[in-house]
C-alpha cells in the first residue's frame, strides 16, 4: 500500500476507479509471481500503476550550512483506460490510457517548496512506457513552456530520473542505484487495502537508494548526493467507498532499518485501517499489521491556497521494534496543488528524532497525506 | 411642464390613439429591423469557432494549417515554446447524418487528456448521475465512434444514450454511437446545437485520416504578449501554418462576412430611414391636431423654448415605447430569418450554422439609440417649426402648409444641388473610396425626399378642379403639401429601394444563369451529403469514381478537389480548385471557360500544359491581379507561387476563386483526393435515367446524383435563399411606408373636419368624400411610384455597377425584370388602396354639424 494520493488524481480526473467492476482488467492477487527486473516496467493488464521516487539530497559544494539538505519527488503514473484485447480506433492520436507525472523539490533552507505536473495521453507524440529490457520505464514531454522530456530511464542497475519545468525553475537530472534488495510489502507483495483484504494491490519498493545527479537551485544547476526510496504499486481495484482519506509515511533509520507504514481513515468515528513494513539491515522484512505501530499527529498547519489543515508533526510508536520517535516536516509548506487534477495533497521531507529525553536525529522520511480540506474527499 | 407632458400624453392616447400606434409602429419597425439584423450579423460571427469553444474554452492562441490539416507533430513544438502553458490537438470534420434527412453534424475530436473544461464531467457532477465518469472518458477512447451530443440534439432526432447512428464524410460511411448527453450549450451559449464532441483519435479514424488534425490551441503562460509570443511560434512553426490570436480569428470571421453584414446593415438603415419619415409625420400630425392646444398655452405665458422641450419629451416617450416593442420585434424576426441566414453562411461562406441568438445588451443599446434617436431626430424639426410659430399662426390652420408650400421650391432646389454634388464628387473622388457608392445612395436616398414637395407643387399646380373629382384629389396634396410630402417621401423612398434592389437581384439571377450555361456543362454531377453541406473534408472514394468511369454509358469523368486557401500575404481567402480535366468531344475546355481576361484558347492551352492557374474576376479585383502576374499562395509548405492565365467570371464566392489542373493541385497542396465528379454521357443517354439508375445502384450510400437541370435548379435556389432576408426587410419598409400614407389621410381627415363638413352642407355624399380621399390616397401612390422608380433605377445603378464590383468583385450585366417590376407596382398600389380605405371610411363620417364659424 502507498501513494493513495493518485487514486484522489485518478477519480477527480475522471478516470476509471470506480468501485464496480472493471472487466478486461487483471485484479491484484495474492501469489503474483515477481520477476526482476522485468516487473520494474509497466503491467499493462492493470489499469493503474505507478512509480514514486522520494528522497533527501545533500548540495556536494555545501557552503557549510547545517542541516541543508533538498527533498525531492518524481513520480510517473500510468492510467489504463482501454484494458487488453479491446481495440483502440486506427488514428495517429490512438491511445489505451495516459500517463501522469509530478515532480517536487522541497528547499527547506530557502522555505521554497516547488511543485510541477504533466498529464498527457500516453501515445508516441506525447509519451508512454517502455517493455522490459527497455531503457526507458516511463517517458512523457514536459509542461508546457519546457523543451525537454521527463523520464525513468532504467540500465538494469540504476534508474536515471529527468525532470524540468522551465517556468517553475525547477529541474532534476539523478541517478539512483539501489543498495537493498527490492522489498515486497504485505503477503509477498500482496497489499491488502481492507481488512477482509478483498480489496489490495501489488506493491514493491526499493527503500532505499543511492542518488547523485545535480538539481536546479537558484536558476542553477548543483550537483547533489543522497538516498531516496522508491515504491511500484499495481492495481485495478481500489478503495472501500467510506474511506475519506490516508497517511503514509517512509522513514529511512540511521541505524540501517527502513519502515513503511500507511493507515486509511474514514469519516469522522469511521473505521480505519492500517499496515506497515519494518525492513532489517540486511533487507529482511517484518509484516506489521494494524494494531503493531500508533500514528499521532501533532503540530497542524493551514494551507493558505487551500485552506486545508495538515499534520507536520507525528508521533510514531512501534514497540515491538523499540521505536518511539518523533516526526517533524522540514518545512510546514510542502503541499502540492494540482492544476491539472484539481486535488490537493501534502507530500513532504520530514526529520526523525527519538523521544527520548537527548532527541536525537534517527533518520529523515517522507510523509503523504490524502483526502484533507473539504471537497477533496477521494470518491473512490 | 411634467404635468402639460402628461396631459398631452393622455391627449394622445384619449384622442390620437391611431396617430400614437403609427408613431409607435415607425419607431417600432425601424428598431426592429436593425436589432434583427444587428442580431444576425453577431450570430454569424459568433457561430464561428463556437463547437470549439463549447469544448476547450477560449483559447489565447489557434494554430491552423494553410490547408486544412496539419501536422501532428508540431504538438511538441508547440509545447516547448516558453510562453505556452497548455496546448492540446482538435480534429473537426462536418459529417451529415446519412438518416435520409441530411442534416449536418459538426463533430469536434478534443484530447480527453487536455487540460481543458471537462463537460461530461461536469454535467455528471452537477446532474448527479450515478454513471462513472470514468468509464465515460473510458468508453469515448474505446468505442468505436463514441459520441456526447446535446440533449437538444437527441430529442430532435429521438436519440438515446447507447443508440448507433449513421454518419458520412464524403462518400465514407461511419457511425456514431451515443455515449453521453451533455449540455454544451450551458458551458458556452454560442455552442452550435448540432455538436458532437467525441476524443480526437476517434476523429481521426472516423475522418479516415489516421494522421490528420486541424487545429492547435494554445493557452499562454500569461507573461508574455500574445502577440509576441504569435510571431515567435510563427517563425517556429514555418510557414505551413498560421498562428493567430482570438483578435485575428474574429477579424478573419468579420472580413468574411464584411460584404454580407455591410449589405444586411445597409438595407436595415433604409428601414431606419424610411422610419424616420414615419416618426416624423406622426409627430407632425400630433402637432397639428393640438396647434390650437399650443395656442393658448402660449397665450397663458407658456415660452417657446418650452413647446420645443415639451414636443421633443412627447416624442421621446413614444420613441421609448417604440423600442420596448421594437427589440422584441426584431429579435423575433431575426429568429424567424435565422435559418436562411445560417443557409447562406454555410453554403456561400462555409461557415458554422447558426444555431442560437442572443440579444447582446450591445444590440440593446443600438436599438434603444436608433429608436429614440430617431424619434427625437423624426420631432425636432416640427418642433421647432411649431415653437418659433407665434401664437396667431398657431391658432389659424392653413398657414402650415403655406410655409411648407413657400419652401417647396428651395428644397426642390437643395435636392437637385445636393445630389448633383454628390454625383460630381463620386466621379472626381470616389474612385478610391470604398464607401464612395454607399455615400452617393445616401445622398440620393436623402435628395429624394427633398424633391417631394416641390414635385407634390408641380403637379398639381396646373389642375382645376372641377366638383369632386380625382382632380381635386391631386389638388388637394399642393394644398396640404406638409403633410402629403411626409407620406410621398416616405413611400418614394421605400420603393427605391425595393426597385433598387429588384432591379439588383434580377440582373445578378440572369447573368447567373447565363454563366451557368457556360460553365455547368457536364450531365450528371456526383458529390456527398456531408460536402454539399460543409464543403470541406468530404471525399469520394477511388473505388467509386473507377465504377463510374467504367460505365458503358459514361464518356468522360471529370473530377474535382476544393480547398480554402490563403493568399502568402494573407490578405485574401481563396477558393483554390484542382480539376482533372477530360477530352470531351464537342465540349472544348475553351468553351468553358466564362474569361473575364484572356483569350480562351491560349487560356485553356496554358492551363493543360503548365502550372498556370484562372482566377475568378472577385479575386482579381481584390487583389488587383491578372493575367500575367502570379498568385501567391500559402501552401502546407511554404508560399506556392503559380502565374495566371486568365481572369474568369465566377459567382460563387465573394471571398475569390481559382482554378487549376488536379495534377498542379496536388503538387502543392499535398491532396488530390477529389470532392466532386461530373460525367460527361454518351450522345443520347438521358442524364435523368442515368441519375435514377445511379441512385438505385448506390442506396445506401451518402452519394447525391444531379442531372445538369437539377443542379442549376439547387444553385438558383441558393442564390434566391441568399436574398430571403433582403425580402423580409423589403416587407417591413413597405409596411412602414403604408402606415405612412394612411397617417397622412388621417391626418387630413381631422386637418379639414371643417371643408368636409362644409362639403357635407354644399351636398356632397359620404360616398363622394370617401373616392376624393382614396383618390388622394393612390395620388400620393402615384408619386410615390413615379420618385421610386426613378430612384429605384438610380440606387440599381449603383448597387450594380459601383457597390457590388467594390464590395463583391462581381460584373453583373443589368437587366430589368419586367415580371417582377410589374407585381411590385400592384403591390405597391394595393398597400397605398389599402392604406387609404380607413381614412377614406373616417372621412365619410363627417357631418355638416361639425362645421363652425372658423372654418366659414
Amino acid at each position: 500500500m502507498a501513494r493513495w494520493t493518485w487514486l484522489i488524481l485518478i477519480a477527480a480526473l475522471a478516470l476509471p476507479c470506480g468501485a464496480g467492476s472493471d472487466p478486461g482488467w487483471r485484479r491484484a492477487a495474492p501469489g503474483y509471481r515477481w520477476e526482476w527486473p522485468r516487473d520494474h516496467y509497466a503491467h499493462p493488464e492493470f489499469k493503474t500503476e505507478w512509480w514514486y521516487f522520494t528522497g533527501h539530497l545533500e548540495p556536494e559544494d555545501d557552503a557549510g550550512i547545517p542541516g541543508d539538505t533538498l527533498g525531492f519527488q518524481l513520480t510517473f503514473f500510468r492510467l489504463g483506460m482501454v484494458p487488453p484485447g479491446t481495440g483502440t480506433p486506427e488514428a495517429g492520436l490512438a491511445a489505451r490510457g495516459g500517463i501522469m507525472a509530478h515532480a517536487a523539490i522541497s528547499d527547506a533552507t530557502a522555505g521554497d517548496h516547488l511543485f510541477s505536473e504533466v498529464l498527457w495521453r500516453a501515445t508516441p507524440l506525447l509519451g508512454g512506457f517502455g517493455a522490459p529490457g527497455d531503457t526507458v520505464i516511463a517517458w512523457c514531454r514536459g509542461p508546457g513552456g519546457t523543451a525537454d522530456l521527463w523520464s525513468l530511464g532504467f540500465d538494469g542497475q540504476t534508474f536515471a530520473l529527468r525532470a524540468s519545468d522551465e517556468r517553475r525553475g525547477l529541474a532534476f537530472d539523478l541517478r539512483c542505484r539501489p543498495v537493498k534488495p527490492v522489498v515486497l510489502h504485505g503477503d509477498q507483495g500482496f497489499s491488502a487495502k481492507n481488512a477482509a483484504g478483498t480489496a489490495g494491490s501489488l506493491y514493491a519498493a526499493l527503500t532505499r537508494l543511492e542518488v547523485s545527479g545535480s538539481v536546479m537551485r537558484n536558476g542553477a544547476m548543483i550537483r547533489v548526493r543522497g538516498e531516496c526510496w522508491m515504491d511500484q504499486e499495481i492495481f485495478t481495484s481500489t478503495l472501500a467507498p467510506d474511506q475519506k482519506g490516508w497517511d503514509w509515511v517512509s522513514l529511512q533509520l540511521a541505524d540501517g532499518r527502513e519502515l513503511m507504514v500507511y493507515r486509511l481513515f474514514g469519516p469522522e468515528g469511521g473505521e480505519g485501517f492500517g499496515s506497515g513494513t519494518l525492513v532489517a539491515p540486511d533487507g529482511s522484512t517484518t509484516p506489521l499489521a494494524d494494531g503493531d505501530f500508533r500514528l499521532e499527529p501533532r503540530d497542524r498547519w493551514r494551507s493558505p491556497v487551500t485552506g486545508a489543515e495538515y499534520p507536520v508533526s507525528w508521533i510514531l510508536e512501534v514497540p515491538s521494534a523499540g521505536l518511539d520517535l518523533e516526526l517533524r516536516a522540514v518545512m510546514p509548506d510542502q503541499e502540492n496543488v494540482s492544476r491539472l487534477s484539481g486535488v490537493h495533497y501534502w507530500e513532504g521531507a520530514v526529520t526523525v528524532r527519538s523521544r527520548g529525553p537527548a532527541g536525537a536525529s534517527v533518520g529523515r522520511g517522507y510523509v503523504e497525506m490524502a483526502g484533507y480540506g473539504e471537497g477533496n474527499r477521494p470518491p473512490v | 411642464m411634467i404635468r402639460v407632458l402628461g396631459h398631452g400624453l393622455l391627449g394622445l392616447v384619449r384622442e390620437g390613439r391611431t396617430l400614437l400606434l403609427l408613431t409607435v409602429v415607425g419607431v417600432s419597425l425601424g428598431v426592429g429591423s436593425v436589432v434583427a439584423i444587428q442580431t444576425l450579423n453577431q450570430g454569424a460571427l459568433q457561430a464561428f469557432g463556437g463547437s470549439v469553444r463549447a469544448v476547450s474554452g477560449q483559447a489565447d492562441l489557434t494554430v491552423l494549417g494553410t490547408v486544412p490539416t496539419i501536422d501532428p507533430a508540431l504538438l511538441p513544438r508547440v509545447l516547448a515554446d516558453p510562453a505556452v502553458r497548455d496546448a492540446w490537438p482538435l480534429c473537426r470534420l462536418d459529417a451529415a447524418l446519412a438518416d435520409g434527412s441530411g442534416d449536418l453534424i459538426q463533430i469536434v475530436g478534443f484530447d480527453v487528456f487536455a487540460p481543458v473544461r471537462y463537460p461530461l464531467t461536469r454535467q455528471l457532477d452537477e446532474t448527479g448521475s450515478a454513471a462513472d465518469p470514468g468509464d465515460l472518458v473510458a468508453a469515448a477512447m474505446a468505442v468505436p465512434g463514441w459520441c456526447a451530443v446535446t440533449p437538444h440534439l437527441a430529442a430532435s432526432h429521438g436519440w438515446a444514450v447507447g443508440d448507433t447512428v449513421p454518419v458520412s464524410s464524403g462518400s465514407r460511411l461511419a457511425r456514431l454511437v451515443i455515449g453521453a448527453l451533455v449540455d454544451f450549450q450551458r458551458y458556452e451559449p454560442l455552442a452550435p446545437v448540432n455538436i458532437a464532441v467525441m476524443d480526437v483519435a476517434q476523429a481521426q479514424a472516423l475522418l479516415a485520416r489516421p494522421d490528420a488534425i486541424h487545429q492547435i490551441d494554445i493557452v499562454l503562460a500569461g507573461d508574455e504578449d500574445p502577440g509576441t509570443a504569435a510571431a515567435r511560434l510563427q517563425r517556429n512553426l514555418g510557414p505551413g501554418v498560421r498562428v493567430l490570436t482570438p483578435e485575428q480569428r474574429a477579424e478573419d470571421a468579420a472580413g468574411l462576412l464584411a460584404a454580407f453584414r455591410l449589405n444586411l446593415t445597409a438595407l436595415s438603415l433604409i428601414s431606419v430611414f424610411v422610419g424616420l419619415f414615419l416618426v416624423l409625420a406622426s409627430v407632425q400630425a400630433s402637432l397639428v391636431r393640438r396647434r390650437r392646444e399650443f395656442g393658448v398655452l402660449r397665450v397663458l405665458g407658456m415660452q417657446p423654448r418650452q413647446v420645443l422641450v415639451l414636443i421633443l419629451a412627447e416624442a421621446g416617450v413614444l420613441g421609448l415605447l417604440g423600442v420596448a416593442i421594437g427589440i422584441p420585434t426584431g429579435f423575433r424576426i431575426a429568429l424567424w430569418n435565422v435559418e436562411t441566414v445560417s443557409a447562406t453562411l454555410t453554403s456561400i461562406y462555409v461557415l458554422e450554422e447558426i444555431s442560437r441568438l442572443v440579444l447582446t445588451p450591445t444590440v440593446i443599446i443600438i436599438g434603444t439609440a436608433v429608436g429614440l434617436g430617431g424619434a427625437l431626430c423624426g420631432a425636432v424639426l416640427p418642433a421647432l417649426d411649431m415653437s418659433r410659430r407665434g401664437v396667431v399662426e398657431l391658432l389659424s390652420p392653413l398657414t402650415m402648409h403655406e410655409g411648407a408650400r413657400r419652401t417647396a421650391v428651395p428644397l426642390a432646389l437643395l435636392a437637385v444641388a445636393a445630389m448633383t454634388a454628390g454625383l460630381l464628387w463620386f466621379v472626381a473622388a470616389g474612385g478610391g473610396n470604398r464607401y464612395a457608392g454607399f455615400i452617393l445612395g445616401f445622398v440620393m436616398l436623402i435628395g429624394l425626399p427633398l424633391l417631394v414637395p416641390g414635385v407634390i407643387r408641380a403637379a398639381g399646380a396646373p389642375l382645376r378642379p372641377r366638383g369632386l373629382g380625382w382632380v381635386l384629389s391631386l389638388r388637394n396634396l399642393t394644398i396640404r403639401l406638409r403633410t402629403s410630402s411626409f407620406a410621398v417621401a416616405a413611400l418614394a423612398v421605400t420603393i427605391s429601394m425595393m426597385v433598387g434592389i429588384t432591379l439588383l437581384v434580377g440582373s445578378f439571377r440572369q447573368t447567373l444563369v447565363t454563366w451557368l450555361d457556360v460553365t455547368i456543362r457536364a450531365d450528371v454531377y456526383v458529390s456527398t451529403e456531408s460536402w454539399i453541406r460543409a464543403g470541406n473534408e468530404a471525399f469520394l472514394d477511388a473505388e467509386l469514381l473507377t465504377a463510374l468511369g467504367g460505365r458503358p454509358d459514361v464518356q468522360a469523368v471529370e473530377t474535382q478537389r476544393r480547398l480554402r486557401v490563403s493568399t502568402a500575404d494573407g490578405r485574401h481567402r481563396v477558393w483554390l480548385s484542382g480539376i482533372a480535366f477530360s477530352a470531351v468531344p464537342g465540349v472544348t475546355l475553351a468553351s468553358r471557360l466564362p474569361l473575364y481576361a484572356g483569350d480562351p484558347e491560349a487560356v485553356a492551352g496554358r492551363l493543360l500544359a503548365s502550372e498556370a492557374v484562372v482566377i475568378g474576376e472577385p479575386l482579381a479585383r481584390k487583389a488587383g491581379l491578372g493575367p500575367g502576374d502570379d498568385l501567391v499562395l500559402a501552401g502546407p509548405d511554404g508560399p506556392v507561387s503559380l502565374p495566371i492565365a486568365g481572369v474568369a467570371f465566377d459567382y460563387t464566392s465573394e471571398a475569390g476563386t481559382a482554378f487549376t489542373t488536379l495534377e498542379t493541385f496536388g503538387r502543392h497542396f499535398r491532396s488530390d483526393q477529389p470532392n466532386n465528379a461530373a460525367l460527361f454521357l454518351q450522345p443520347g443517354a438521358d442524364p435523368d435515367a442515368v441519375v435514377a439508375e445511379l441512385q438505385r445502384t448506390h442506396r445506401g450510400r451518402p452519394l447525391v446524383f444531379r442531372s445538369n437541370a437539377t443542379l442549376r435548379r439547387e444553385v438558383l435556389a441558393i442564390f434566391d435563399q441568399t436574398f430571403a432576408v433582403t425580402r423580409t426587410l423589403q416587407t417591413m419598409a413597405l409596411f412602414i411606408a403604408a402606415c405612412g400614407l394612411a397617417l397622412a389621410q388621417l391626418i387630413q381627415v381631422r386637418e379639414r373636419a371643417g371643408e368636409l363638413a362644409l362639403f357635407r352642407a354644399l351636398g356632397a355624399t359620404r360616398a363622394q368624400i370617401s373616392r376624393m380621399f382614396l383618390g388622394e390616397g393612390l395620388a400620393m401612390a402615384g408619386l410615390g411610384l413615379a420618385l421610386g422608380l426613378g430612384g429605384g433605377a438610380g440606387l440599381a445603378a449603383l448597387l450594380i455597377l459601383v457597390i457590388n464590383r467594390e464590395w463583391f468583385g462581381w460584373t453583373i450585366r443589368p437587366d430589368v425584370p419586367l415580371g417582377a417590376l410589374a407585381l411590385e407596382v400592384a403591390v405597391i398600389l394595393g398597400a397605398a388602396l389599402a392604406a387609404g380605405i380607413y381614412p377614406a371610411w373616417k372621412s365619410g363620417l363627417s357631418s355638416p354639424a361639425q362645421l363652425s364659424r372658423d372654418d366659414l
